[in-house]
């Protein structure tokens, strides 16, 4: 079937995907992106995979291509920040390739364009873009829920791309649906181990927020890191200094390619040239009971205490 | 096993930036990230002209010599301040000493 699949374009991440595999969950366009245009194709990777060095078991990368290997799913190469082609496993469940499209994918082939992600969800408050970070279990997809039942829109879910002009960061939306299939999160992550399992260790949907998302760029204001313990009570506190480039850093999506894609410096000064400028904050919750009003609350004061500050 | 600690600098030690850090600019102050421990340092404005100037073997003496005609101070405290920031560089392992101390 090759060079005769029908290729449908989709928004999404500030790019037109232009896709062999059929993605339902994204709106369609014919335009190209603020970013660009990127194309999703199907072929044998079988015999590159074999030559392409290896970083980890899964995980290969040469010159700006990066390729990995989810067993009985897929290969996938991810090139020059323009070609995702992906080679199926027999059998393989399309909902799983296409998780992997969406996700390692579009995140490796953002940093290859020179794109910082950051792993997270990021919300509209008060009509500019707010960033929500965090370990896995920190609560950031709880919080998020929370905050779009409250009625403020999402900008993206899970990967949030920023867009760096002239040290001013902007939040790029990602594609209309919370995705709570935490498994591709850490995928890349290369200090797990090459066996663990992959798939059905935590399945929960994914749900359509097609109503409830912003599909513009807005300016992002500020961070909210969400830590768990100590307290008894949620508390906020300003993080600052070096602190927040050690923030940026932590919660860059899959970091654990900065190095092996050689881009560190790149990512670096990137950092460096709008951390002084972006608020962040330290939120903690207690590890027991239901948190999110509470935080919301701190959130808002946190943010109209800043916009104050500013306007003063 | 690195001795920096005990190292006693004179206006004649001639030093030079160790590998695997990355500066960067941050609004006119010089950040910097070392690769290896993962510590980040802001060394400021005139910390930044310092190890920026550490790039190739260079002795205190010298480096005095521009921070005076940069920011116009006088050769003593260029010097003294010169010594104080370069042996705070030695002690966190940023900087290797060539010769002269």
């Amino acid at each position: 079937m090759a060079g005769t699949a029908q290729c449908l374009g989709y928004k999404a991440f500030g790019l037109q995907i232009l896709s062999e595999f059929p993605l339902p969950e994204l709106p369609r366009t014919d335009l190209p992106g603020q970013i660009g245009s990127v194309s999703v194709v199907q072929a044998d990777l079988s015999a590159r995979w074999e030559t392409i060095p290896k970083i980890t078991a899964n995980l290969g990368t040469a010159g700006n291509e990066v390729m990995f290997m989810v067993k009985d799913t897929a290969i996938f190469s991810i090139q020059n920040g323009s070609t995702i082609t992906v080679s199926p496993a027999a059998g393989a469940d399309p909902d799983s390739v296409r998780l992997f499209i969406l996700g390692s994918c579009m995140g490796v082939l953002l940093m290859q364009k020179g794109i910082l992600a950051l792993h997270g969800s990021s919300l509209v408050l008060e009509g500019k873009a707010y960033a929500l970070v965090g370990r896995s279990g920190a609560g950031k997809s709880t919080l998020a829920s929370y905050l779009m039942d409250q009625g403020h829109l999402m900008v993206s879910d899970d990967v949030i791309p920023v867009l760096v002009h002239n040290g001013h960061p902007l939040a790029v939306p990602g594609y209309p649906q919370q995705k709570l299939w935490q498994q591709s999160l850490d995928y890349l992550g290369m200090n797990s181990s090459a066996y663990r399992p992959l798939f059905r260790r935590e399945t929960k949907f994914a749900v359509p927020v097609h109503d409830r998302f912003q599909s513009e760029p807005l300016p992002l204001a500020g961070i909210f890191e969400l830590a768990v313990g100590g307290a008894e009570e949620v508390k906020v506190e300003p993080v600052n200094g070096l602190e927040r480039l050690h923030i940026l850093y932590n919660h860059t999506y899959q970091k654990a390619l900065v190095d092996p894609m050689g881009i560190r410096e790149w990512h670096f000064g990137l950092l460096a040239s709008f951390v002084n400028r972006l608020p962040m904050y330290r939120l903690t919750r207690p590890e027991q009971g239901f948190s999110a009003p509470r935080q919301t609350e701190l959130i808002m004061e946190t943010i109209k205490q800043k916009m104050e500050e500013m306007n003063r | 096993m690195s001795m920096n600690t005990a190292e006693v600098l004179s206006l004649d030690s001639v030093l030079v930036q160790r590998e695997g850090n990355i500066a960067s600019d941050m609004d006119g102050e010089k950040v910097m990230l070392n690769v290896k421990n993962g510590k980040y340092y802001n060394l400021g404005e005139v910390g930044g002209a310092i190890w920026e100037a550490l790039a190739s073997p260079v002795s205190i003496r010298r480096i005095a010599e521009i921070m005076q005609e940069t920011f116009e101070v006088p050769a003593e405290l260029a010097q003294q301040d010169v010594i104080d920031f370069v042996q705070n560089l030695l002690n966190e392992d940023l900087v290797a000493v060539v010769s002269g101390s």
